[in-house]
């Protein structure tokens, strides 16, 4: 269903356990071996890191909104679960999700802009040729099956923002966590509710020490404030529904008791994105950029 | 060169066999290209093939976005089947991926999730050769068609259970629409489907979108869609905020010209000028007024704020305003047409009565805001009284409908130019725009 999570493809096509995520993916690496060991690419996170950079410059200039960038990502996370990225020019397939994406989102821009403008990011990776963006927009679609709407944790946090009375910086410290988590593999894993709820504990508990200061160093405020801070007992508290803590706190714990929401997945969206920022630490643009270009050029997957 | 030049030379019986044989390789041409896709790394492909899983028997219609044919399915697969299929641009002398169109995006992703009686059932979508195929189930007939029998050979009105049938499963159908938050935005008899066994299908979602609140804003975009004689007053007021009722609308025309057989508010398009803006369709909004009355700002009290407000007040100066000012006469207008198309309690086709015309009054209401819904309309008298409301509403009916027109006169689909049914809308005016930046 267009509006309905519940009956949407999203929630009956691209849901998958961990499991199942782990096994996708070892398939995908038995049948090349070879590349594999021959083209060794950092932690998945960090490389969905450097393709997120990448499709914010490409957004840039366009005016466009954040929610094509988080379709453009879940898009690319589709497309290499069932296509090994060693066989591709990501710069290509990031373009095109980011293309894709902006129709999908009515924010649609020409296909030469778009072209022209990762032409000018990337000039040894993309041709100017836009056919050969267009070709690529058939292979994501057909891959994705012609699913193209995607359900967003950002709705559920615009819609709760008011039952839960969140303070104008805890939205948007639960935005950007949204944002981040289009970094991990949990919008695969859990429905965009979750997410949402997850977002919204972490702005509300885990509130760095310096609100406002949030934005792209939202990352290590976080992961310092998860790690030190008394937040995971009061977690520990949740799962047992045992409201603990100042009121604020506890008035959303029992909201949350009451909602009747998967709080283990919750708290399993809590440890991802702590170890994601834990990761984010080791983050450095050089070796993505070196061993992806270096993948490309020698695999002629540019061509 | 194309297959379907006939033969410079040659008797005109075997010119006229040639041609005809290469019609149909034509036809099946259609879907049979794609052979050469080259082996280069990386090229795309298609994994399932349309001429491996269809066979095209003809062609139904054609559009701005491509053309839809009849198939019956082989190999295992069973039925007969629309295929739609989108053309890319042509670049050149060969065809090009130039990226698709929004509305086939559009389309393409919200037919994937919808499954509703009354919605179009989508059965697979197969890219291929550069081009979309979308397979539907085959629908024989559609409102267009239904109302044009009727005509024919004099007009002989619909009867009125059939009517409320057709009524009751398009609102059905646009109920499911509106509450899982899609806009039709271009109903109009020709794009309600209606099978064999007498099922309505709401179909054509190309101009469908999504009205999500708060992140999707519905000003960006397209600035006119639905066809000019079922578009919403407020929009040829000048409103950009689309809402549900502007559907309503549109299913108020279809009623009014079930019963008449006649387009109620049948205007003439004003052509958008060189520098592409919307004008106020000054002649349609006319043709409402003379069945609605002016609208006024007491009853409908966002008129004021309508962009296009002083153009309405200037149509009122410009003409004899003794005429406007005579009152509403929808009531007239209904009345009149009971009479013509002879419907009565006694007669055989029966009568929608006073409830079908508080209904249609409800749905022809200025106001988008005081519009009945989908919803309020199921619920209206005119379907609680008067018994149950048949899912065939081809029940009772002993005439049969003429199939579905299905020709076999395609002269070389691959290559040539897409005459046809030109959208009223701009589905990807917004692309045209930044094209035009590109250019600057």
């Amino acid at each position: 269903m267009a509006a309905n999570f519940w009956v949407s493809t999203q929630r009956r096509h691209w849901l998958f356990s961990r499991e199942k995520l782990a096994d996708i993916r070892e398939r995908l690496r038995e049948r090349d071996k070879l590349t594999h060991s021959q083209f060794p690419l950092p932690d998945q996170r960090l490389l969905n890191i450097y393709f997120n950079q990448q499709l914010i410059k490409l957004g840039k200039r366009m005016s466009t909104r954040q929610q094509a960038i988080a379709t453009a990502q879940v898009y690319l996370k589709r497309f290499y679960i069932k296509n090994e990225i060693r066989q591709t020019n990501p710069y290509l397939v990031l373009t095109t999700a980011f293309y894709l994406a902006c129709k999908m989102e009515e924010c649609p821009q020409h296909i030469r802009f778009v072209v022209g403008e990762a032409r000018g990011l990337w000039p040894e990776f993309i041709t100017p040729d836009v056919a050969k963006l267009g070709e690529c927009e058939f292979a994501l679609i057909s891959e994705m099956s012609s699913q193209l709407i995607v359900h967003h944790p950002y709705r559920t946090l615009s819609e709760l923002q008011g039952e839960l009375a969140l303070s104008s910086d805890e939205v948007a410290l639960a935005w950007s966590v949204i944002n981040d988590h289009y970094l991990t593999d949990l919008p695969l894993l859990h429905p965009p509710h979750v997410i949402a709820i997850m977002a919204i504990i972490v702005a509300v508990v885990f509130k760095p020490a310096h609100p406002g200061n949030f934005g792209s160093s939202a990352q290590s405020a976080l992961a310092g404030a998860m790690r030190d801070g008394g937040g995971m007992n009061m977690l520990a508290a949740l799962s047992d529904k045992l409201g603990s803590g100042p009121p604020r706190i506890q008035k959303l714990v029992q909201w949350l008791a009451e909602s009747e929401v998967d709080i283990k997945a919750v708290i399993e969206c809590t440890q991802e994105l702590l170890s994601l920022y834990e990761v984010w630490e080791q983050y450095s643009e050089k070796p993505c950029k070196e061993l992806i270009g270096r993948m490309v050029k020698s695999k002629n997957l540019d061509k | 060169m194309s297959l379907t030049n006939p033969p410079s030379s040659g008797s005109l019986s075997a010119r006229t066999r040639t041609v005809g044989q290469n019609l149909k390789r034509s036809l099946q041409a259609t879907v049979d290209e794609a052979l050469d896709s080259s082996r280069r790394p990386g090229a795309y492909t298609s994994k399932v093939r349309v001429r491996d899983r269809y066979h095209i028997v003809g062609f139904i219609s054609s559009g701005t976005y491509g053309r839809v044919y009849k198939a019956i399915g082989k190999n295992g697969q069973k039925g007969e089947f629309a295929i739609k299929k989108f053309k890319p641009d042509k670049e050149g002398e060969s065809i090009q991926y130039t990226g698709l169109s929004q509305s086939a995006i559009r389309e393409m992703s919200l037919c994937t999730e919808l499954s509703h009686a009354n919605v179009v059932q989508l059965e697979e979508i197969i890219l291929e050769d550069k081009c979309i195929f979308m397979v539907f189930e085959y629908t024989e007939h559609d409102l267009l068609q239904i109302i044009h029998h009727h005509t024919q050979p004099q007009r002989h009105a619909i009867s009125s259970p059939m009517v409320r049938s057709i009524l009751f499963q398009l609102l059905n159908g646009l109920l499911y629409l509106h509450t899982n938050w899609v806009l039709h935005r271009d109903l109009k008899p020709a794009n309600i489907l209606v099978t064999s066994s007498g099922a309505i299908r709401i179909g054509d979602l190309g101009l469908a979108r999504l009205f999500y609140k708060p992140l999707n804003s519905l000003f960006s975009g397209d600035k006119v869609v639905v066809t000019i004689w079922y578009r919403a007053p407020e929009l040829l007021l000048g409103s950009r905020h689309y809402t549900p009722a502007v559907d309503m609308w549109a299913v108020g025309c279809i009623f009014a010209e079930l019963l008449s057989l006649r387009p109620i508010f049948k205007g003439e398009e004003a052509k958008m000028d060189s520098k592409k803006t919307v004008p106020f369709q000054r002649n349609q909004m006319m043709k409402i007024v003379e069945i609605l009355g002016l609208p006024r700002k007491e009853s409908w009290p966002g008129l004021v704020s309508m962009p296009e407000y002083t153009q309405l007040q200037s149509l009122v100066l410009h003409r004899q305003p003794a005429h406007y000012h005579r009152g509403p006469n929808l009531e007239a207008w209904y009345q009149g047409c009971l009479k013509n198309g002879g419907y009565s309690a006694s007669s055989s086709i029966g009568t929608p009565g006073a409830d079908g015309f508080d209904l249609l009054s409800r749905m022809l209401e200025y106001d988008p805001t005081k519009r009945i819904t989908a919803q309020e309309a199921l619920e209206h008298p005119y379907f609680s009284n008067g018994g149950p409301i048949s899912g065939n509403c081809f029940e009772g009916i002993e005439s049969k409908y003429p199939h579905r027109r299905v020709t076999q006169d395609d002269n070389d689909i691959r290559t040539g130019s897409l005459p046809g049914t030109k959208r009223s809308g701009l589905p990807d005016d917004s692309l045209m725009r930044a094209s035009k930046r590109l250019k600057e």
